[in-house]
């Protein structure tokens, strides 16, 4: 149980901020993690309204602008916190970074963690995947070409990326669910089925990142030709 | 993060950029990717029948420096050396030569794993045992 530096009250909530007695916390041996930081367990089910709501509330109360006339160590603290905040508020929101960052926290190698630890080669995505994402970047790179040679893109060339890019989206979306129906399960498991959830996940996280990668530059090449 | 004078060299001017005739006996290809970042890389050797010696290898990536970088190096490394030798190039190699730092050592593996599903690819479409045995004359 953590416990205030100030009161030595427990903490109810959020440990940046003593709810009895109103002192911010300073940077204590070990750093609360982005869940504890809004009082919640380490669930991958959000409320983001109501995440929200408490992001604003403790910004307020740990916003530096509160502590003008403190001691400089207040100041410190308010700033530290305030900080903290923000970057838990930005991966919590998003369902995605959620993931990686509770299977980081829980112990999992994720994204470039992986390097040295896995061989890759035991973790290719279906080839057809990888065949889709080579020509889509192939067609990408002709259509970037061709812009910067000053020509406007094949109209014929733009509809096969549309066509592609909706697909991809298509994949994405199917993914994002995929990804939301594992979560529940790491929520609602324990033990091995919770270990399971985790595993399907990571694997769901390494296709998302081809898919992301095309999606975000379909959209890029179709923005720029509108 | 700073990339290394050689990355840089060989982002700038990369190596045996191209495609070489997926539907010949004589070509291998290996299309592989990165699920650290989402990068792939397809490498691509042409293997002399009769010596078994790589005479012409070519690339094309899509991803970043250290990736582009990665597999440059590797079609300038396998030209010239036989299927067997080449399968000895190792991802440590590469991140010793490009001074790769450790988040992009994915990168020398994806190389590295490349040039062996194009060697696979080879030795599938000629027959294995047919390789070994040439190989060890």
């Amino acid at each position: 149980m953590m416990h205030c530096a100030s009161c030595r009250e427990p903490f109810h909530g959020s440990p940046l901020i003593c709810a009895a007695c109103g002192a911010v916390q300073s940077s204590g041996v070990e750093a609360p993690d982005y869940f504890q930081v809004f009082g919640l367990e380490r669930r991958l089910g959000v409320d983001v309204a109501a995440l929200e709501r408490e992001f604003h509330r403790l910004s307020r109360r740990l916003h530096p602008d509160r502590f003008a006339r403190a001691t400089a160590e207040e100041q410190q603290n308010s700033l530290r916190a305030t900080a903290l905040l923000n970057d838990a508020w930005r991966v919590l929101r998003d369902p995605v970074e959620r993931v990686e960052y509770l299977l980081k926290i829980e112990g999992h190698a994720v994204g470039e963690e992986h390097a040295g630890k896995a061989r890759s080669a035991e973790r290719q995505p279906p080839a057809d995947l990888l065949e889709e994402v080579f020509e889509l970047n192939m067609q990408l790179e002709e259509i970037r070409m061709s812009r910067k040679m000053g020509e406007t893109a094949d109209a014929s060339v733009l509809a096969e990326l549309r066509t592609a890019g909706e697909r991809f989206e298509a994949m994405l979306d199917e993914l994002d669910q995929a990804l939301t129906a594992e979560s529940t399960k790491w929520d609602a498991g324990k033990g091995q089925a919770r270990a399971g959830a985790a595993a399907r996940m990571i694997e769901l996280l390494d296709r998302r990142r081809y898919l992301w990668n095309l999606v975000r530059e379909v959209r890029e090449a179709l923005g720029a030709a509108a | 993060m700073a990339y290394s004078d050689k990355v840089v060299d060989h982002y700038n001017n990369p190596r045996n950029v191209g495609t070489l005739d997926k539907s010949s006996g004589e070509v291998g290809t290996g299309l592989v990717g990165a699920p650290e970042c989402g990068d792939v890389m397809r490498l691509q050797i042409r293997v002399n029948p009769e010596t078994q010696v790589i005479e012409e290898a070519k690339f094309k990536t899509f991803g970043c420096g250290s990736a582009i970088a990665s597999s440059s190096l590797a079609t300038e490394w396998v030209k010239g050396k036989t299927v067997a030798e080449a399968l000895e190039i190792k991802n440590t190699d590469i991140v010793k030569e490009l001074a790769l730092p450790p988040v992009k050592i994915h990168c020398s593996v994806l190389a590295e794993d490349a040039i062996r599903a194009a060697i696979g690819d080879w030795k599938k479409k000629n027959g294995v045992a047919e390789a070994e045995a040439v190989a060890t004359h």
